[in-house]
C-alpha cells in the first residue's frame, strides 16, 4: 500500500519501501500527489525511486535561503571583488584537504593556481571540508563531455536550492511559479534509450508534483500516452535538454506550461524559436553545471547569459591561467557556489564565454558550452550521445571520444592504456553501429568526446 | 647536538613574527601566472652568498616550484627561513652552504608537510618551534639554556606538535576514506530532487 493508502501502483523497487524515506516531510496531501503521478492511465513507467531527502528543519532553511536569492544583488567587478571572498578563501584554506596542503590563505584571488574537472575526478574527497556532514551526504554523477567521470559531493540542501535560482531567473522573465498543492510543479524530460525516472513532490512548494520522465517510446504504454500524461499533470515547468525538447515538439499536446528551463547543452535560438511558437511561453537556456549549480540565464536584451548565484565569482583566464580583461574570451573560471560539501577555487568549467558589465551585473557573453549531438544507427534510426555514454558505461575508462563520419562509419578513440578494452568496447557499440574502428587518442586532457561530420547530428 | 650557545630565542621569534611582506609573498612555481611571484632558488642563492658561500645550480633545484600542491607550502617556508637566516647573528657565523640548504631544504619540506608556512610567523608556539628546529639543525641552543633545557623543550614543543600532526594525519586519512565509501556507497538519482538535470 502507498502511503495514501492506495494499492502501490506503478512502484518500482528502489533503497528504500516507503515514501517517507525519500521525502521525510510528506503528509497525506503529498503523498496523494505520488500516487496522481504514478496512478494515471497514460503514466509512463516510472524506473526508479527517489526524493528531496528534506528534513522539516531544512525545508524552513530553503525557504529563508530562497528570499536571500531572489534579494541578491549581484555587482562585482575585477577591481571591487565581493566582500564574502576573503573569508571563503580563509575557510576553504583552512577545511578542505586540498587547500590546506597548498600552505597558507593567499592574500589574492589570483594566487590560487586554478584547477580542473580533472583534480576532482582524481581525488573528489580532497575537495569536501571537514565539516561537511557524511551521514547527509549525497552524490551526483557526471560523465559530461570531457570523458572525466565524476562523483560530485552534494547534499539534499544543495539539491533544493536550485529551485531558488531558477526563480531567479524565471523572474527576469515575468514567470512567478505559484503552483502548490495538488498540482504539479515541474517536468523533468530526458530523451534517451535508458533514463532515470521517478517522481516526488517540492515540499518549498506546498509539495507540488516533481516528475522525472523519459519520452523514448520505449518507457510508454502507447506513444501517445506521453501527450496524454502530460496534458493530464499540466506542470508549471517543463525542464530538459534541447534534445528532449525537439522530442516534445513532435507531441500532440495542448497543455501550455508557464516557461520551458533547457539545460545542460547549448539551446541554438532556432531551437529556442521553434519552442517559444510552440508553447507560447519563455524557454529559458540555462547555463547549468553538475559542480557548480544553475550559474547563468541566457537574456538577448542583457546580451548574453546573466549570472545567477549571488555567491559565485567568476573569471575568465586564458590559457595560462591569467585572468583576460572585459570583452574577451577565455575559459569561464568559478569561485564560491552554493555546494557547501565542494567549495570551488578558481574552477576552470571548460567552457568558453567573455565577461561584460552593465546594469543586469556580469554577463556571459558568447558563451560556448556543450554541443548536443546525435548519431545514425545502423537502422537509420538516431540516438542521443547520452546513450553511448550509457552503452560504454561498463568500462573503466577515463577518456574517449566518439566520431562519426560523413559515410556514417564511426571511430571510437580511446586513450593508449584503455586500448585492452577495445573489443569490449566493439561489443558494446556492435549494437548500434556495428562494426566500428577503435583509435588511439593521443589528446592528454579535455577533449571533445562527441563528434560527428553529419550535418542533421545536430539536434 | 646542541653544543654552542647560540642568539636569545626571543630574538629569533621577534624576527619571525616582525616577518616583512616580501618574504610571505608567493613563490613562484611553474603554471602558475602571476608576475609578482618570488623566485624562491635566486633567494635562497641570495642567503647562501650572504653567508660567505656559493650555492652550485644544481643545488637549487629544489627550490624550483613545480607543482602548487606540493611545492607552494614548502617553499613559503623556504622564504621565511631565508628571512631568518639573513639575521646578523647567522650572518656573522658564516654558516657552510650545506647546513644552511639543509635547513632551507629539508627542515622546511619536514615542517611544510602538515603546518601553512605563514603560521610560523603569526602563531608564538610556531615561531618557538621554528626558531628551536633550526637553531639544533645549525648546532646551536638558545643563550641562557643549558644543553638539557634546549632538548627538552625542543622535544616537548616538537614532540606535541608531532603527535598532533600525526592523529591530524590519521584523521585525514580515515576521513578521505570515509567520504569516497560513503559517495560509492549511494545511488546518485536516488539521493535528491533537483529541479534540473544537467
Amino acid at each position: 500500500m502507498t502511503l495514501a493508502g492506495k494499492p502501490d501502483v506503478n512502484l518500482p523497487g528502489g533503497a528504500w519501501e516507503s515514501d517517507r524515506d525519500y521525502c521525510p516531510t510528506l503528509t497525506p496531501a503529498g503523498a496523494r500527489m505520488l500516487d496522481k503521478l504514478r496512478g494515471h492511465p497514460c503514466a509512463p513507467r516510472y524506473r526508479n525511486r527517489s526524493g528531496n531527502k528534506l528534513l522539516a528543519a531544512e525545508v524552513e532553511a530553503l525557504r529563508a535561503y530562497e528570499q536571500d536569492v531572489m534579494d541578491a544583488a549581484i555587482g562585482w567587478s575585477a577591481a571591487a571583488p565581493p566582500s564574502w571572498l576573503a573569508e571563503f578563501l580563509r575557510t576553504t584554506y583552512a577545511t578542505v584537504p586540498h587547500y590546506r596542503a597548498c600552505g597558507s590563505p593567499p592574500a589574492r584571488l589570483a594566487d590560487v593556481a586554478p584547477i580542473s574537472r580533472a583534480e576532482l575526478a582524481h581525488d573528489i574527497a580532497a575537495f569536501v571540508p571537514d565539516d561537511a556532514d557524511l551521514a547527509r551526504m549525497i552524490n551526483f554523477q557526471t560523465t559530461g563531455t570531457t570523458g572525466h567521470p565524476l562523483l560530485i559531493a552534494s547534499h539534499p540542501l544543495v539539491a533544493g536550492r536550485y529551485l531558488a535560482f531558477h526563480k531567479r531567473a524565471l523572474r527576469r522573465f515575468g514567470v512567478t511559479l505559484r503552483h502548490g498543492a495538488g498540482q504539479v510543479g515541474v517536468m523533468l524530460l530526458g530523451h534517451q534509450r535508458r533514463c532515470f525516472t521517478y517522481v516526488s513532490v517540492t515540499p518549498t512548494m506546498n509539495e507540488s508534483g516533481l516528475a522525472k520522465i523519459n519520452l523514448h517510446v520505449d518507457d510508454w504504454r502507447h506513444p501517445e500516452d506521453r501527450a496524454r500524461y502530460l496534458d493530464a499533470m499540466a506542470p508549471e515547468l517543463i525542464a530538459g535538454d534541447p534534445i528532449s525538447f525537439a522530442e516534445l515538439l513532435t507531441l500532440s499536446m495542448t497543455h501550455k506550461p508557464a516557461a520551458l528551463l533547457s539545460v545542460s547543452m547549448m539551446l541554438l535560438p532556432g531551437m529556442r524559436a521553434r519552442l517559444e511558437a510552440a508553447f507560447g511561453c519563455p524557454v529559458l537556456d540555462i547555463y547549468s553545471l553538475n559542480e557548480v549549480g544553475p550559474v547563468a540565464v541566457y537574456d538577448e536584451r542583457a546580451g548574453g547569459h546573466v549570472l545567477l548565484q549571488h555567491r559565485l565569482y567568476v573569471e575568465i583566464l586564458d590559457t595560462d591561467g591569467r585572468p583576460v580583461p572585459d570583452g574577451v574570451r577565455g575559459e569561464i573560471t568559478v569561485t564560491g557556489g552554493f555546494n557547501f560539501c565542494l567549495p570551488l577555487v578558481r574552477y576552470r568549467t571548460g567552457d568558453y564565454a567573455a565577461l561584460a558589465h552593465g546594469p543586469d551585473g556580469p554577463v556571459l557573453v558568447g558563451l560556448a558550452g556543450r554541443s548536443p549531438l546525435r548519431y545514425r544507427t545502423i537502422n537509420g534510426e538516431w540516438i542521443n550521445n547520452i546513450d553511448i555514454t550509457h552503452a560504454l558505461k561498463p568500462l573503466a575508462i577515463a577518456l574517449f571520444g566518439v566520431h562519426q563520419h560523413g559515410d556514417g562509419a564511426v571511430a571510437l578513440r580511446l586513450v593508449p592504456g584503455a586500448m585492452p578494452q577495445a573489443d569490449r568496447a566493439r561489443a558494446l557499440l556492435a549494437p548500434f553501429f556495428g562494426a566500428i574502428a577503435v583509435e588511439t587518442l593521443l589528446a592528454e586532457d579535455k577533449i571533445i568526446q562527441y563528434t560527428s561530420d553529419l550535418r542533421e547530428a545536430a539536434a | 647536538m646542541m653544543n654552542t650557545s647560540g642568539p636569545l630565542l626571543e630574538t629569533l621569534t621577534h624576527r619571525l613574527a616582525d616577518t616583512p611582506a616580501e618574504f610571505l609573498a608567493e613563490p613562484r612555481i611553474a603554471g602558475v601566472a602571476n608576475a609578482q611571484a618570488v623566485a624562491v632558488a635566486a633567494l635562497v642563492n641570495d642567503i647562501v652568498l650572504l653567508h660567505g658561500a656559493r650555492a652550485p645550480a644544481a643545488s637549487l633545484q629544489g627550490f624550483v616550484g613545480a607543482q602548487v600542491k606540493m611545492d607552494r607550502n614548502r617553499l613559503a617556508l623556504a622564504m621565511i627561513l631565508c628571512w631568518l637566516l639573513a639575521d646578523e647573528w647567522f650572518i656573522a657565523q658564516r654558516l657552510p652552504q650545506h647546513d644552511l640548504l639543509q635547513v632551507l631544504g629539508e627542515a622546511a619540506r619536514e615542517l611544510a608537510a602538515s603546518t601553512p608556512a605563514h603560521q610560523f610567523t603569526q602563531d608564538p608556539e610556531r615561531r618557538e618551534e621554528l626558531a628551536r628546529i633550526v637553531l639544533a639543525r645549525l648546532g646551536f641552543r638558545p643563550r641562557d639554556e643549558s644543553v638539557a633545557q634546549a632538548t627538552d623543550r625542543l622535544t616537548a614543543i616538537s614532540g606535541t606538535e608531532r603527535r598532533r600532526l600525526l592523529e591530524a594525519s590519521r584523521l585525514a586519512e580515515q576521513r578521505s576514506r570515509e567520504i569516497r565509501e560513503a559517495l560509492a556507497k549511494k545511488a546518485a538519482e536516488e539521493s535528491a530532487d533537483k529541479w534540473s538535470r544537467e
